[in-house]
């Protein structure tokens, strides 16, 4: 309607109509900006400003309520040298290897039989298997804790049954990263199937048909058509757990507390930023350990995206001449 | 359509626009609660319900009970740092002293007329709301004195003594508890003395003595002898293998504690109710003593006034009448099960109850002589940065067998790097 009237206006005074064009797009874009102005004024409050303060506060000393000091780089020497820092940064890395792997596997090996054609009740399977996402956290980190509790947990029951030794779970560095990882693997691999069984549905009906008229078997099937189809929805998914993995939190916290366990194995990044900000109230250098994590995150996505980039367009390429 | 549009537009900004002004208009000038009432903060089992219902008309200060739930400290500090919806009263827990060194965010009570009172109240706890300037920023509320937890039968079967006199006499110091707890893990093999180094015997020790890891002045004093005692027993327990590893009140700790895999442990007044939650099969089984090695506290809580409080003199009146000593004992003791700190109220017949859970033993008297003991003791604001390198090195010592002399080396080293961190050394 707009551009109607402007043209309608054209032919009389090309001046003063283009004169109204700007001032009339200037009031549109406003109007526009305006319109899409929630989100940027909620991420400025929420995010930018956040992010912005936190990097003045990784220079400053502060308890949270008294007056901050400049400190300058202190805070950043103080993490350097900080093995509980540095250790913090294995336990994630370690924790996030030993639960990404056997989650997506599982969640593939899942979603490909609920994609099954034969399977009755599919609805209520997807369900299920959905459900451990939305559980609350504590109520997960009570069952876990009695599962691998030190003496009388069910699975030093199991392995006392078996004549084998029982194991103090929570007490052994592996134990612990286990445990978490046990967490991870049962809470988000329900999650990962949907997401596979969605991408499993896009895969055309006509090249399992033509597998099948050929006569491959379902390994073949499994391994020369599901899994180069699916690649980019594979790769979508390693990198949302990477993401998850770095930020990993909520389960240490509530299995093994805030110093993560004897010998601090449990500790991940987060939580100690969580740790020394919040239970030992210096917040400069919980900003800091923020800063710190940046980079490593920043380290860690280069990686990931070199990889992904190569393995995604291979995986694009071969799903195309498929 | 450009009108509807327009109209949406205008619409959606008039919202915006409302919710922008309703932001900034948090200034100074904010409060929880509307003109002429007082908000008080606590957390859930701190204060009796019924008793902060009657409130209100018993003390004639129209006051609003706010119940704040999880992450109640962040909370408070964002308020703090935010300058704006600040609690006019607030429950403050046992690390009080965290606040010492800002201190001027809370209204001296001594300056509303608290010294008239503070005969009141067991002078060691008063002591821990005050700073070392002597301005007074907590108002004592609950304490957590401790004693010796033990199951006589198990006693028995050990050949040890079981009637609490007789063990508090026999187990008087540390020494004699770990000789008694090597005795009774050699007649029990399938029994422990006691459930983890680190809290029940190194924590447990240290709050029985009359320093700590800093002096008022804030130089570190923790490589002292107070320090390496309960060090020391920690590590002989250790040695003597009488702990069942299992972390205070974890599913471990609960399953130990059912079965009888645990013959005792030292805990405050509060790890009574724990027990008979997490363990209620073993009602009866249980009897209190003194504690080896004398009195000591751990846990308890302070009321606060802020510098926001809009009526100091009435915030005040409130906080004295809420923890007066009538209050404590009827609605805190027999009410909440929480720890009197006003010297009548422990004392008062009234407390004086036959616990069915400790087979019918009267166990305030136990309780009630520990807390009038306790030694006075300077608690610093950064007790809870050097704390944890004590207790993660303890863990190191127990969990993978590291050398208690390394062990103590390194923990050293660690209070070291954070108290230069600090700025205190």
């Amino acid at each position: 309607m707009a551009t109607t009237s402007i043209a309608a206006n054209a032919g009389k005074d090309p001046g003063a109509a283009a004169r109204a064009a700007t001032g009339r797009k200037r009031s549109e874009y406003f109007s526009l900006y305006l319109a899409i102005s929630p989100f940027y004024i909620l991420f400025a409050v929420f995010g930018l400003f956040p992010i912005l303060f936190s990097a003045y506060l990784s220079f400053q000393s502060w308890n949270g309520i008294g007056d901050m000091k400049f400190v300058g780089f202190a805070q950043y020497q103080f993490m350097l040298s900080d093995q509980f820092f540095w250790k913090s940064i294995v336990n994630t890395f370690q924790i996030w290897f030993i639960s990404t792997i056997p989650m997506l596997f599982f969640a593939l090996v899942i979603a490909f039989m609920l994609n099954q054609q034969m399977l009755r009740g599919r609805s209520a399977y997807r369900i299920a298997y959905f459900i451990p996402n939305v559980t609350s956290i504590v109520a997960i980190a009570i069952i876990f804790g009695s599962i691998f509790s030190n003496q009388f947990g069910l699975i030093n029951a199991g392995l006392q049954a078996i004549g084998a030794d029982s194991i103090e779970w929570l007490n052994t560095p592996w134990g612990i990263k286990i445990a978490i990882a046990a967490m991870v693997i049962w809470r988000w691999t329900g999650y990962n199937a949907i997401i596979y069984l969605a991408g499993l549905q896009a895969i055309p009906t006509e090249l399992y048909e033509a597998a099948r008229v050929d006569g491959a078997s379902w390994v073949q099937v499994f391994f020369r058509i599901t899994i180069p189809m699916l690649r980019p929805i594979i790769l979508f998914t390693v990198i949302t757990s990477t993401i998850g993995g770095m930020q990993l939190f909520a389960e240490p916290q509530v299995l093994v507390g805030n110093s993560g366990g004897p010998g601090n194995e449990g500790q991940t990044m987060v939580l100690y930023l969580y740790e020394q900000a919040f239970i030992k109230n210096q917040f400069g250098y919980g900003a800091a350990i923020g800063w710190g994590l940046f980079v490593i995150m920043i380290l860690f996505s280069l990686i990931n995206w070199r990889l992904v980039q190569g393995a995604g367009t291979r995986g694009l390429r071969r799903g195309a001449r498929a | 359509m450009a009108p509807t549009r327009r109209a949406f537009l205008a619409a959606a900004s008039g919202l915006l626009g409302t919710a922008l002004l309703g932001t900034s208009g948090c200034g100074r000038g904010s409060y929880l609660t509307p003109e002429g009432t007082l908000s008080l903060w606590y957390w859930n089992r701190s204060i009796s319900d019924t008793l902060l219902g009657k409130a209100p008309k018993a003390v004639g200060v129209p006051f609003v009970p706010q119940k704040i739930g999880s992450d109640y400290k962040s909370k408070f500090l964002t308020s703090l740092a935010g300058r704006a919806y600040v609690p006019d009263i607030v429950g403050l827990n046992d690390d009080v002293a965290t606040y010492f060194p800002n201190s001027d965010e809370f209204i001296d009570l001594y300056e509303l007329g608290a010294k008239d009172v503070e005969s009141e109240y067991l002078q060691w706890k008063w002591a821990r709301g005050v700073t070392p300037e002597g301005r007074m920023i907590g108002f004592p509320m609950d304490t957590g004195p401790t004693a010796l937890f033990y199951r006589p039968d198990l006693f028995e079967q050990a050949g040890l003594p079981t009637e609490p006199d007789e063990v508090a006499a026999k187990l008087d110091t540390w020494e004699a508890y770990l000789e008694a707890g090597s005795q009774l893990v050699e007649a029990l093999p399938k029994t422990k003395m006691l459930p983890n180094i680190p809290s029940t015997v190194y924590t447990q020790a240290l709050a029985q003595q009359a320093t700590r890891y800093l002096d008022e002045k804030n130089k570190f004093i923790g490589d002292g002898p107070q320090v390496k005692q309960a060090w020391d027993l920690a590590v002989e327990a250790n040695r003597r293998k009488l702990s069942a590893n299992a972390d205070d009140w974890s599913t471990d700790w609960n399953a130990a504690m059912s079965t009888g895999r645990i013959a005792t442990f030292v805990g405050a007044v509060w790890a009574g109710q724990i027990l008979s939650d997490g363990a209620n099969d073993t009602k009866g089984k249980w009897r209190v003593c003194r504690a080896p090695g004398g009195a000591g506290n751990a846990g308890g809580s302070f009321l606060g006034i802020t510098k926001y409080c809009r009526d100091p003199e009435a915030a005040f009146k409130v906080i004295s009448w809420l923890q007066s000593p009538e209050n404590q004992l009827v609605y805190g003791l027999n009410e909440m099960k929480l720890y009197p700190a006003a010297i009548s109220s422990i004392e008062d017949p009234r407390g004086q109850h036959k616990d069915p859970f400790f087979g019918g033993q009267v166990s305030n008297d136990v309780f009630a002589t520990s807390a009038k003991e306790v030694k006075p003791v300077y608690l610093s604001p950064y007790d809870n940065v050097i704390n944890p390198a004590f207790i993660s090195e303890l863990t190191n010592v127990w969990s993978a067998g590291k050398n208690p002399d390394a062990a103590w080396n390194d923990a050293l080293t660690e209070v070291n790097r954070q108290l230069s961190h600090l700025g205190l050394i």
